[in-house]
């Protein structure tokens, strides 16, 4: 067999062989996979609210008890009103709603936002006042590790906790990250809406705090709801389950 | 160090040490700053590496007649790049949280110089025992420069080893602090320098 088909012939095999085990091996391990990506999504769902901390580590069946437990999805049509399940409108925006003693606690926005590399997935929760935040966490990201990346860890994450969407007018204004850190670069009556930056990502600030904004926007309705009604036990129509 | 024995035993003993591929080729340095910040990490990232270079060794060695010379650099890869995308699936399928701590690394496995390197200089031209044994020997001596390292960090870095508080609260409460730089690039940088200082100084005396 001359040299150019003999290449030919056996990049071809060695093709075949290869795709037939990496088909194998995607295939069956899926199930596993997609099981170890629930857990972990529900982990951080726990974990924006503070029900669970970042560096415990808790089994997938434990995971599924607690988030049974405490959290409940529902779902908002245009206005923020909570709709049933059974009413469910296309365009209705799922939410999560942090569920104690018959009160809400706080309410979680799942966040699909561009990053500077691809989308970047997590949770924002925020408490029942309609506008303080309770936590923010990342699931899923594309960006530069230990630059962009550093979203994942709890250090910038922490940082989250206790700022403010709205102004001191009480008007939405969305919660930003800063270039650098908050206190030094911001003005003092707009710290409370700025997190610190992680320096050598200004880039993955930047989609990251539009992209805060566009889903916060999306959500506004359901918030100004929270505002005018923090009240508990919440008058929340449709939320069992 | 293993100059009498078989030519199996010689070649995973060259990798450990003599012919170390951290300390001596100065090879996969950029995922040996990387992955070192824990303990657990780098030994994750050592066995998913000595599993790829073995396997690819073995594969390619065993093959070695009937790869066709012009096509085997694309033929090698596409050998290692099939190995490493197994290896990820079975970490995210089975050590989730640690497949997310080493992110693209695993990845990164396939342009590990050590895993071409070694499928180039060794695997084509000997038969698949000795091959595999290379791939062991190599992918162990990565490790352990690996494992040290990370020891080293996770100790003055966090106070911890593999997750697991060592330097007691008392010596925090007498002004003892962690290391910060331990967590940083840079000080895998040092460690590494000091490490293959100290091995190749102990190289020479043994010669």
């Amino acid at each position: 067999m001359s040299g150019p088909t003999r290449s030919l012939l056996f990049t071809l095999v060695l093709c075949v062989v290869c795709s037939l085990l990496l088909t194998g091996a995607a295939t069956g391990l899926k199930d596993r996979q997609q099981r170890n990506m629930r857990a972990d999504r529900q982990k951080n769902l726990l974990q924006s609210v503070g029900l669970v901390a970042s560096d415990q580590r808790l089994s997938a069946d434990e995971i599924q008890r607690r988030y049974d437990a405490q959290i409940r999805q529902v779902w908002l049509d245009e206005a923020g009103r909570i709709v049933p399940e059974a009413d469910r409108q296309p365009a209705d925006l799922p939410l999560y709603l942090y569920v104690k003693d018959d009160c809400v606690e706080a309410y979680i926005l799942p966040i699909d936002a561009p990053g500077l590399w691809g989308q970047i997935n997590g949770y924002l929760a925020l408490e029942s006042d309609g506008s303080t935040v309770a936590g923010f966490t990342v699931y899923r990201h594309q960006e530069t590790p230990g630059l962009g990346g550093e979203i994942e860890e709890r250090w910038f994450q922490k940082n989250f906790v206790g700022k403010r969407i709205t102004n001191r007018g009480g008007e939405f204004v969305s919660v930003r990250i800063a270039r650098g850190k908050a206190s030094e670069v911001v003005a003092p009556e707009r710290q409370a809406n700025y997190v610190d930056g992680i320096s050598g990502a200004t880039l993955t600030g930047k989609f990251l705090s539009s992209g805060l904004e566009t889903v916060l926007t999306r959500y506004e309705p359901v918030a100004v709801n929270f505002r005018q009604n923090p009240t508990c036990p919440a008058a929340l129509p449709g939320a069992g389950g | 160090m293993a100059s009498k024995s078989s030519p199996a035993m010689q070649a995973f003993g060259q990798g450990l040490w003599s012919n170390n591929p951290i300390a001596v080729q100065v090879l996969g340095i950029c995922s040996a700053l990387a992955v070192t910040v824990q303990l657990r990490t780098a030994i994750v990232m050592c066995l998913a590496l000595t599993a790829v270079l073995a396997g690819s060794n073995l594969i390619i060695s065993a093959l070695r007649r009937l790869i066709p010379r012009n096509i085997r650099i694309i033929v090698e890869l596409c050998v290692i790049s099939t190995l490493v995308i197994i290896a990820d699936e079975l970490l995210r399928a089975f050590l989730y949280d640690v497949s997310k701590q080493l992110s693209v690394f695993v990845g990164l496995i396939i342009t590990n110089c050590i895993v071409m390197g070694r499928a180039e200089a060794f695997a084509l031209g000997n038969p698949p025992w000795p091959a595999f044994m290379d791939g062991l020997g190599n992918g162990l001596g990565y490790g352990a420069v690996l494992i040290a390292v990370a020891f080293f960090r996770e100790l003055f870095g966090a106070g911890k080893l593999l997750g697991v508080q060592v330097v007691p609260q008392a010596f925090y409460g007498a002004g003892y602090q962690n290391m910060g730089f331990m967590l940083l690039a840079p000080a895998a940088f040092i460690l590494i320098g000091l490490l293959v200082w100290v091995q190749r100084e102990l190289i020479e005396r043994q010669k």
